[in-house]
């Protein structure tokens, strides 16, 4: 029965985005002109709800198209479910939010400005796309169509990035596509080399062809490159804070929540996570993995405080986040037994960063248009999910119970330690990043306030609401962990308590002495250095290429000078022919002479 | 009708449709442009018949000697007609293409009287039965090709000309000798007996090799191997529809097909692998592949951005054929008509900007996007299938190759392929960048070069449609891999009935 469902319900999923896409142009078209268009309308917000309801209603099933690429395989399991459940949610509130966000791009469109009306049917052509793109990678289960799915959802997400085409968007676009096209090469390389190595198509026979493979654990380490530029692993990371924070907000949402997810998801299927039968190279790639991890979950923090942007605050806190989930994940090479708990704990944990963050970036909009709503409220509202996130409250609390749990009991309190500690920094990134809101929405405040019931606000709170009961409506007996016990309490909140002493000592030392700091720690850190490193390399590269163009152009000469030749050659012989033919008759003569003379003169 | 009438009205089709164009007047624009088209629609439908036949086991063949011990045969192999179904499905559309493109410019006659003359060469290369017989289509199409590169008789197209003529010429003297030097050693060698080789004594081996070396020189020239690639990017001065023909249909592929018929049906590959040839051949085409690619980065035009993209793309093939082993030989076969699709559509765009907005420099493209959407769609399926992702046919060439390459043992070659799509990528995306992102004359920002209101759609429609059809086609040959006769099956199904040990 979930079989016939999902044979219907799968495809449909996946192509009602794309439908949706097509439509916007068909409407614009058949508009009569001067008509006002709207692209961003009601059935253009329904773009993941198919996917949505797929998810909620169908647990598990697989279904093959043999026609497609190399062989389509399509899946829904333990992981895919919830992890599809929450991506379309996010993208089906922040679709909400973006009628809202972007009318006033819309009323200028109206009003005939040709540049808003551009940019304005440029998102509602890839904001479609991106996603199908997206649900695409999380259902797939062959190797095509996985990659199929990350390509679409990456390229097309550039022009997301890149919406507002003010210079820091073109910027944030540039390192977006240059790490985004280096992330596909290292992944193209993992996935041809393990796939062939292995002999198949799908992401499970190459998990298992990778652990006998010699040289697995360096397809293993591609593969945890390629993926983890999505994912912002350490070294690979500094795309993030310079494009998240340029996309209109309710893009850096999904950016934020959902798509950086997809770097996780690669991980997830193509790791041979929780195999005993691993090798000594994968419990290396793990080691490395955790340390990375740890790295980023606390410098990300440390360089983020210093951010003034809430949205690169944010960002930072993003690529925090992601190292506490790179160290989870390679504690499933490191420690393969633990694996099956911790595959859920990091699968809840995915899905309550991905609502979370999205609500936190889509209330940095709600601070700059602050709703009707009082100011004790708004900010009750604003503080809960960055309180979820510090793992104090609901969600986060839950999560983070989920995998301390789980480690605890395996033996590894060091990296409990490790991430409590990255905890502290998400705390102080939390802090910093309403401390940069309310400066801003008071702001704000001044300038007028919005309707409560309009697409934002209503997107927002229901973003905030979904996020913070999760562990509730998120499916299967798995993720019923239920609540840390009283007495686990104390051990669970003091990063809590620490980060938040932390940050008031900082607040009362700014307020007397302000820092320099954030001025000259710019979002991007590596970008920048590895910038003028490449005008260097460029410099020298543009010389040697000018050389080797005059190498060949040499060479070329040298072939037209051998030809010049032969033909001279060929004229000097005509030459001589003439000669010849001129001097004819005496050249006879001297030689009947000389044949004369031979005769007469020679002995007998 | 019996299996060599076929093979003789399918060449002649193109034959008769050349000599018919030559006796009709210049201004018989109407009768000339049905009878190409009709040749054009004849010989695909021929062409699809035989392809329907051999997969039912039917044989084509036809043969009469010229000399003696030297026949002239004809012969439709599922190789062969694989060439063949490419050579005139896109002959069709470039046909098309090129009625639309060359509307009231002068020596028209001419011009598609030589065309339809490369057609019956390209096709009679497909269908050759042994390498007498290819060459002297190989020749043919050399010459007739000729009349159609220096077609505008500019100075610089008269140049181009000139430097073609020095490759394609030398080239096939070349060939020649080689030919006469097989010839003397082992008789008239019927493509597919790849035993006569394999069975001479090994006292022959280093002549065979040198043979090997100096056959695939020849080729190498209109496969555009570096360093005999020259004369490629020199002839882009030539209208869009030859360079679609020179780059996609007919030339360049006739090399890499050269290559594909010496190394599969005369040497054999376990020959050629035994004799250490395989290597050398997979060390020439990663050294092309990276050059090209190279080489396209540092251009400021489009058309010869897209003929270095094509040296490094007809490297593929040959790499293919270097791997050696089923997988990479896929790859071979099915790039042959992937990456056809992907480049006509290319060079028909580059020509739709041209003639639409006089645009041929890259930096000119800013926010051609919106003036002229349905090709710039299609420029973005072909560049994004020439980068390699999928669902574009260019991605399942890559995964062959690369899967190939593990199964031959050069892990390297995945280096390569990854380095090879990063170049390509780093000179496609900026262009697509431009395409869609930046603003334009559409958008009050500067003027485009040369506007030409062509048609009520964004340009001719005889332009259009070709454009729109080749960009779909790859689109579908790779969405659809899996459907009999698709692209990337049909090359399965030959390696699997033909070639596997």
């Amino acid at each position: 029965m979930s079989d016939v469902l999902l044979v219907l319900t799968l495809p449909a999923a996946l192509l009602w985005p794309l439908l949706l896409m097509l439509r916007v142009p068909l409407v614009a078209a058949l508009a009569d002109r001067g008509q006002p268009r709207v692209p961003l309308d009601g059935p253009w917000c329904s773009a993941p709800l198919p996917a949505l309801l797929l998810a909620l209603g169908v647990d598990e099933g697989t279904l093959v198209i043999d026609w497609w690429l190399l062989g389509g395989h399509w899946a829904l399991d333990g992981t895919r479910g919830p992890l599809l459940a929450f991506t379309a949610l996010l993208w089906l509130l922040a679709g909400g939010y973006a009628r809202g966000y972007l009318a006033g791009e819309q009323a200028r469109a109206v009003a005939g400005d040709g540049a808003a009306e551009a940019r304005l049917m440029r998102f509602a052509l890839l904001w479609p796309l991106t996603l199908s793109g997206n649900l695409l990678l999380l259902v797939a289960e062959d190797i095509a169509s996985f990659y199929m799915g990350f390509a679409v959802m990456t390229f097309a997400a550039y022009g997301l990035v890149v919406h507002s085409q003010a210079r820091d968007a073109r910027i944030g676009g540039l390192a977006y596509l240059v790490m985004a096209v280096l992330g596909e090469g290292l992944i193209l390389a993992g996935l041809l080399w393990g796939a062939g190595s292995a002999g198949t198509t799908t992401l499970g026979g190459l998990r298992e062809g990778m652990l006998d493979a010699p040289g697995g654990a360096w397809m293993g380490l591609l593969l945890w490159l390629g993926f983890g530029v999505k994912a912002g692993v350490i070294g690979l990371h500094f795309w993030l804070p310079l494009a998240h924070p340029v996309a209109p907000t309710p893009a850096s949402a999904v950016l934020s929540g959902a798509m950086i997810k997809a770097g996780l998801v690669g991980w997830l299927f193509t790791l041979p996570l929780g195999e005993s039968a691993a090798g000594e190279a994968f419990v290396w790639l793990g080691r490395t993995m955790l340390v990375t991890g740890l790295v980023a979950a606390i410098g990300a923090a440390l360089y983020g405080v210093c951010q003034r942007h809430p949205k690169a605050v944010l960002a930072y806190s993003s690529i925090s986040q992601m190292g506490m989930i790179t160290a989870l994940v390679a504690m499933g090479l490191v420690a393969p037994t633990l694996w099956p708990a911790l595959s859920a704990a990091v699968v809840l944990f995915a899905a309550h960063h991905g609502l979370t963050k999205g609500a936190l970036f889509l209330g940095v909009g709600i601070g700059e248009h602050p709703p009707r709503l009082p100011s004790w409220l708004l900010w009750t509202l604003l503080v809960l999910p960055a309180l979820s996130l510090t793992g104090a409250l609901a969600s986060g609390l839950a999560g983070k119970w989920a995998f301390k749990a789980v480690l605890d009991d395996g033996g590894h309190p060091a990296v409990v330690t490790w991430l409590s500690l990255a905890a502290v920094g998400t705390t102080a990134l939390m802090a910093r990043t309403l401390w940069c809101q309310w400066q801003g929405e008071r702001q704000a405040r001044k300038e007028g306030l919005e309707r409560l019931v309009s697409p934002m606000p209503l997107a927002w709170l229901a973003t905030l609401l979904a996020a913070l009961t999760l562990p509730w409506w998120l499916g299967g007996e798995r993720f019923r962990l239920g609540w840390p016990p009283l007495a686990e309490l104390p051990g669970l909140l003091w990063p809590l308590a620490l980060g938040l002493l932390g940050s008031v000592v900082v607040w009362a030392v700014a307020r007397r002495r302000p820092l320099r700091l954030p001025r000259r720690l710019p979002p991007g850190d590596l970008w920048w250095l590895l910038e003028k490193g490449w005008q260097r390399l460029r410099a020298l590269g543009q010389g040697n290429l000018a050389r080797l163009a005059s190498a060949q152009g040499t060479w070329v000469a040298w072939w037209l000078e051998r030809e010049r030749d032969a033909i001279r050659a060929l004229d000097g012989m005509t030459r001589a022919e003439g000669w010849l033919r001129h001097h004819a008759a005496v050249l006879m003569m001297g030689v009947a002479v000389g044949l004369a003379l031979l005769m007469l003169f020679a002995p007998a | 009708m019996s299996g060599g009438l076929l093979l003789l009205a399918t060449l002649c089709t193109s034959l008769f449709a050349a000599v018919m164009i030559f006796l009709l007047p210049e201004r018989a624009f109407r009768a000339r442009t049905g009878l190409n088209l009709g040749a054009a629609l004849i010989k695909l439908s021929l062409v699809a018949w035989m392809v329907w036949g051999l997969s039912r086991g039917g044989e084509y063949s036809l043969e009469f000697p010229v000399l003696e011990g030297l026949a002239f045969a004809l012969r439709a192999d599922p190789l062969g007609i694989m060439f063949a179904g490419l050579s005139s499905l896109l002959w069709l559309f470039t046909t098309v293409y090129a009625i639309g493109y060359l509307e009231d410019s002068p020596n028209r006659k001419r011009f598609f009287g030589f065309f339809s003359l490369c057609v019956a060469s390209t096709l009679g290369i497909s269908l050759a039965g042994n390498l007498f017989t290819f060459l002297i289509f190989y020749e043919l199409l050399t010459l007739s090709t000729y009349p159609l590169v220096v077609h505008r008789g500019t100075s610089q197209a008269l140049a181009a000309g000139r430097v073609y003529l020095r490759f394609t010429l030398t080239a096939g003297l070349v060939l020649m000798i080689g030919m006469v030097a097989l010839h003397a050693l082992a008789g008239d060698i019927r493509f597919g007996e790849r035993e006569i080789l394999a069975g001479l004594s090994p006292d022959h081996r280093p002549l065979l090799v040198g043979l090997f070396w100096g056959l695939i020189a020849g080729f190498g020239v209109k496969a555009a191997l570096v360093p005999l690639h020259g004369w490629l990017p020199r002839a882009m001065v030539a209208p869009a529809p030859v360079s679609a023909l020179l780059h996609a249909v007919a030339v360049v592929k006739a090399g890499a097909f050269g290559i594909v018929r010496l190394v599969y049906d005369v040497y054999g590959i376990e020959l050629s692998a035994e004799l250490g040839l395989l290597t050398g051949l997979v060390v020439v085409a990663a050294v092309t592949i990276l050059y090209g690619s190279l080489r396209a980065l540092a251009q400021r035009e489009l058309k010869p951005l897209l003929a270095y993209s094509t040296v490094s793309q007809v490297a593929y093939i040959v790499l293919g054929i270097g791997l050696g082993g089923p997988l990479g030989t896929i790859a071979a076969f099915s790039h042959l008509l992937h990456q056809g699709l992907m480049k006509a559509t290319l060079f028909f765009c580059a020509g739709n900007y041209a003639e639409e907005l006089g645009i041929h420099r890259i930096d000119g493209l800013d926010g051609a996007g919106r003036r002229m959407p349905l090709t710039s769609l299609a420029f973005t399926v072909g560049a994004l299938g020439m980068i390699g992702l999928p669902p574009v046919v260019g991605f399942f060439s890559k995964w062959y190759l690369g899967t190939g390459a593990i199964q031959a043992g050069m892990p390297w070659v995945i280096a390569v392929l990854v380095a090879s799509s990063l170049l390509s990528a780093v000179y496609f995306l900026p262009i697509l960048g431009r395409l869609w992102f930046r603003p334009g004359p559409d958008h009050g920002v500067g003027e485009w070069p040369e506007e030409r209101r062509l048609g009520r759609l964004e340009t001719h429609p005889w332009l259009l449609v070709p454009v729109v059809a080749t960009a779909l086609f790859s689109l579908m040959a790779g969405m659809l891999a899996g459907v009999p006769f698709s692209p990337l099956e049909w090359a399965t199904r030959v390696v699997n009935t033909e070639y596997l040990p």
